[in-house]
């Protein structure tokens, strides 16, 4: 039985770095999940901005633009409409759902889906969409910048019935 | 000349970093620990955040030791072992401690004990025990996951008689 009560989708048992950034057009218009990964962004504008991570970090988002604990309050799509994000950098224990579940090959390659078995203890980076991932996705889609040594963290829990298929990440970013 | 600094525990912070409680596991609980013994995630089948001894990935350092003669008489006394728990430091921190290999790898299997020789600016990472040390143990044993480049900080101060034989380290968890 989970004994933690998870309704959001990122979790937070200890509390880093947090602050207010501005999002691209892109993430304002597309939303995102909680924990999703994000990377500065430039802009005309004297901001802060940032936009999707592609395997690049300025941090993660804490909330997301739609979830449903925000449902019927007055966050509503606020960070939407107002065109910001609350990114967490530095040290914090969580557990989220915004991880990548299938193998890089496997989703990409057409064929069937293979589930990536994460372990506790093993370093994550992100994903080429900003997911936290123990791949380094860079590599096999022949990006510049590869391999993928931008490591944001560490496994604490993989996901299990138990902890309702969350994954438990110490970051260090 | 008499040490400047009251060195009473294993582990003594002069810049604290993140804490947070863990579960340790049977092992540990039975075993005990060194305040500054570096730990690491394991998995569980329950949703809780579970520790066991470093072998040289980490989650972190226990900050306290499961059974120091600082907490004899008062109510800390064997309180972490008996409730399975322990408070790990993690993030950036500046510590002196007693919990780091005093000898080289080589020489602890067999053979006359050879000194580790410290310096300050040496990077540090967690031994196949969970000490700290600048010898990567992963390469010297075999280990498969070698080397280990899980590196956690920096020395500040070599142990010496002016130190009280203590480490100084900056910590980057």
């Amino acid at each position: 039985m989970t004994e933690i009560f998870r309704t959001r989708d990122c979790v937070v048992f200890f509390k880093g770095d947090a602050y207010a950034v501005a999002v691209s057009p892109q993430m304002q218009q597309n939303g995102w999940a909680g924990g999703q990964a994000v990377m500065w962004d430039d802009s005309p504008l004297d901001e802060f901005r940032v936009t999707y991570s592609d395997g690049l970090y300025g941090g993660f988002f804490l909330w997301g633009s739609d979830e449903s604990s925000d449902q019927y309050v007055s966050f509503f799509k606020n960070q939407i409409a107002y065109g910001f994000g609350v990114l967490c950098l530095g040290g914090w224990l969580i557990s989220t759902t915004t991880y990548e579940k299938y193998t890089y090959a496997s989703r990409t390659g057409g064929g069937p889906l293979v589930p990536i078995v994460y372990t506790e203890g093993v370093r994550v980076r992100f994903s080429l969409r900003g997911y936290f991932t123990t791949e380094d996705e860079w590599t096999p889609s022949g990006h510049a910048g590869a391999p993928n040594n931008f490591y944001v963290g560490s496994i604490t829990q993989s996901p299990k019935a138990s902890n309702s298929f969350y994954l438990g990440i110490q970051t260090a970013i | 000349m008499p040490p400047e600094q009251f060195r009473t525990r294993d582990c003594v912070i002069l810049l604290k970093g993140d804490a947070y409680p863990v579960t340790v596991d049977p092992v540990m609980a039975s075993g005990g620990w060194k305040g500054g013994q570096g730990v690491q995630w394991v998995a569980s089948d329950k949703d809780e955040f579970l520790v066991t001894y470093s072998d040289g990935l980490y989650a972190g350092f226990a900050l306290w030791g499961s059974n120091e003669s600082s907490d004899e008489f008062t109510a800390m006394t064997r309180n972490q072992p008996s409730y399975q728990f322990a408070t790990v430091g993690a993030g950036g921190w500046i510590i002196m401690t007693t919990s780091f290999e005093q000898y080289t790898y080589a020489s602890r299997q067999a053979g006359p004990l050879v000194p580790i020789v410290y310096n300050a600016s040496d990077r540090l990472v967690f031994s196949l025990r969970g000490y700290w040390t600048k010898e990567d143990e992963w390469t010297l044993s075999g280990d498969p996951r070698a080397p280990n480049g899980y590196f956690i900080g920096f020395v500040i101060q070599p142990p010496s008689t002016a130190t009280q034989q203590y480490m100084t380290i900056q910590v980057s968890i």
